[in-house]
């Protein structure tokens, strides 16, 4: 359906409105203004963030910076999740910029992985599409694949490029007809309220009586909780690049059309607001 | 001993059942010879991880200005023959002198942690591995890898060890060192077949510990010396994969 495939531009040209601010303790030799920029929702921090680092090293001076690093409101935000899962995760209903602090100083080792250079987003981008590709297609595609079609992938999530991406993408999300789906749906369901940073298991599409999966039966299954009981109040809000899909959309659609360029479907699960 | 065997015309997979099992064996066998296995919990969930901790000696450089994961490469390591030979396996715990090591002014106690996790997505286990000092300090990989003979450390890079990142542990959330699980069918499959064949039982924990554990360790290895599982393992640097390999097919009960 021609409708769908405009479902994957409105993913992929997602934006968060947000301000960089650098952190109160961080010494500069100047005051230090707000660094304001659109980050796209599908793609990492540390891959979108080279003015803000050089906006504020301008102010400091080299021996005071080290690894830049980004926090919301005392929380260390990992850059190794796409940018919209952090945004949807730590900070929907709150008022847009999104506000994120930047610190050049005592990298936080226990939270964070470090970030030395593209390369390492690179090879981190390329394991999870690669382990995408484990549960979808038992890694066949992945692997048919040449370096330089791994290269297209990476250069199309680098440079922003709808086209370029997809053009190679679309392998990645064949699957027999007769199957109805993936061999199993590459998911990873976000929550704030444990030390676990997400849960991920194996899900098929397709129950053994053929039936399609929904979102609904997914979390039935790993996070009963967010599914509303009739009789109260919505506890948790089930948010995917921001929107909160119905329970009754089939799992094999999402993973199609709502997965990150990585090819897992993230979804974030959130206490609702109380108002 | 439970035998276990991946089923299916694709390979030898692991599932989660048969994982826990192997885990729980391997425990068990650990308490007897107090050698340090535990399982771990995950609060809240009926998952967990095999986990073990060691203290050595070893060296530790200033803080690194960026922990990077880039450890190839470079040291085109002067090969001294001659001390292969002498290097022994040492218990971990009485290590405190390690001689080679000990003037320096670096010389400090490290805590090594390993973890064994199960990826369902890759039905393998994965080693997960982080070391630091008393005082809470991460090592960056060169750092650890700082603490591999060079012997070791060469042999090593021929390995399917070559796929080393930093990664956020899936169960506790926190940074560790990765040995990426995806040749690990590749590699597990002639033991597993081999074991088949003769109709021997294998835990595959076990024996996939015997392949992997030559990651960075410390110059004293890790010995374990599980016996009476079919194989005899031992966590030193010293096999590269098909030494080991042949290692484990030779041993027998």
């Amino acid at each position: 359906m021609a409708d769908d495939k405009d479902v994957l531009r409105d993913v992929w040209f997602g934006r968060i409105p947000t301000c960089f601010t650098l952190y109160q303790d961080e010494i500069t030799e100047r005051e230090a203004e707000p660094f304001y920029l659109l980050l796209p929702r599908v793609s990492y921090l540390t891959l979108v963030t080279d003015k803000v680092k050089k906006h504020f090293h301008k102010v400091m001076r080299q021996d005071d910076v080290e690894e830049m690093w980004f926090e919301y409101e005392g929380t260390p935000l990992k850059w190794h999740y796409p940018i919209g899962v952090l945004f949807d995760l730590h900070a929907s209903n709150t008022a847009l910029p999104w506000s994120i602090t930047v610190h050049f100083k005592d990298f936080p080792e226990r939270d964070l992985l470090h970030c030395p250079s593209n390369s390492v987003i690179e090879a981190h981008f390329m394991s999870c599409i690669k382990e995408a590709d484990a549960l979808k297609h038992k890694g066949q595609v992945v692997n048919e694949m040449q370096k330089k079609d791994h290269k297209q992938l990476w250069m199309g999530l680098q440079n922003d490029k709808f086209d370029q991406f997809w053009a190679m993408n679309r392998k990645l999300m064949e699957y027999p007809t007769e199957e109805g789906g993936f061999r199993y749906i590459p998911f990873r369901i976000y929550q704030t309220m444990s030390d676990r940073p997400f849960i991920q298991k194996l899900f098929r599409p397709v129950s053994p009586d053929g039936h399609a999966h929904t979102l609904g039966d997914l979390l039935k299954e790993m996070f009963p909780a967010a599914i509303p009981q009739d009789d109260e109040q919505k506890k948790y809000q089930v948010i995917i690049h921001g929107i909160e899909p119905m329970l009754e959309t089939p799992i094999q659609w999402l993973s199609e059309h709502l997965s990150h360029p990585d090819n897992f479907l993230h979804i974030s699960i959130i206490p609702a607001p109380s108002d | 001993m439970t035998g276990e065997r991946g089923q299916g015309s694709d390979g030898f997979c692991l599932d989660e059942g048969t994982f826990r099992l192997g885990c729980q064996l391997l425990v068990q066998h650990s308490r007897t010879l107090d050698d340090g296995w535990s399982w771990e919990e995950v609060q809240g969930s009926e998952e967990g991880f095999l986990k073990k901790t060691v203290l050595a000696v070893g060296r530790t450089g200033d803080p690194p200005a960026q922990g990077g994961s880039s450890w190839l490469g470079d040291d085109a390591d002067t090969l001294r023959p001659e001390e292969d030979q002498v290097l022994q396996d040492k218990d971990v715990e009485e290590a405190d002198g390690d001689e080679e090591h000990a003037d320096s002014e670096k010389a400090s106690v490290i805590r090594y942690e390993y973890h064994v996790l199960y990826s369902c997505s890759y039905q393998a286990p994965v080693l997960y591995f982080r070391a630091s000092t008393l005082d809470g300090r991460s090592l960056s990989l060169e750092e650890m890898w700082d603490n591999v003979h060079p012997n070791y450390r060469t042999r090593l890079l021929q390995g399917p060890w070559d796929t080393i990142t930093q990664q956020e542990h899936p169960l506790i959330g926190q940074p560790f060192f990765v040995l990426h699980p995806c040749r690990t069918q590749e590699f597990m499959t002639p033991v597993l077949s081999a074991a088949r064949a003769e109709n021997r039982s294998v835990n595959y924990i076990v024996s996939w510990l015997s392949l992997v554990g030559p990651v960075p360790t410390p110059l004293v290895s890790l010995q374990t010396g599980l016996r009476g599982h079919g194989v005899t393992y031992t966590w030193t640097a010293k096999r590269t994969m098909s030494e080991t390999a042949r290692y484990l097919l030779e041993s027998r009960d």
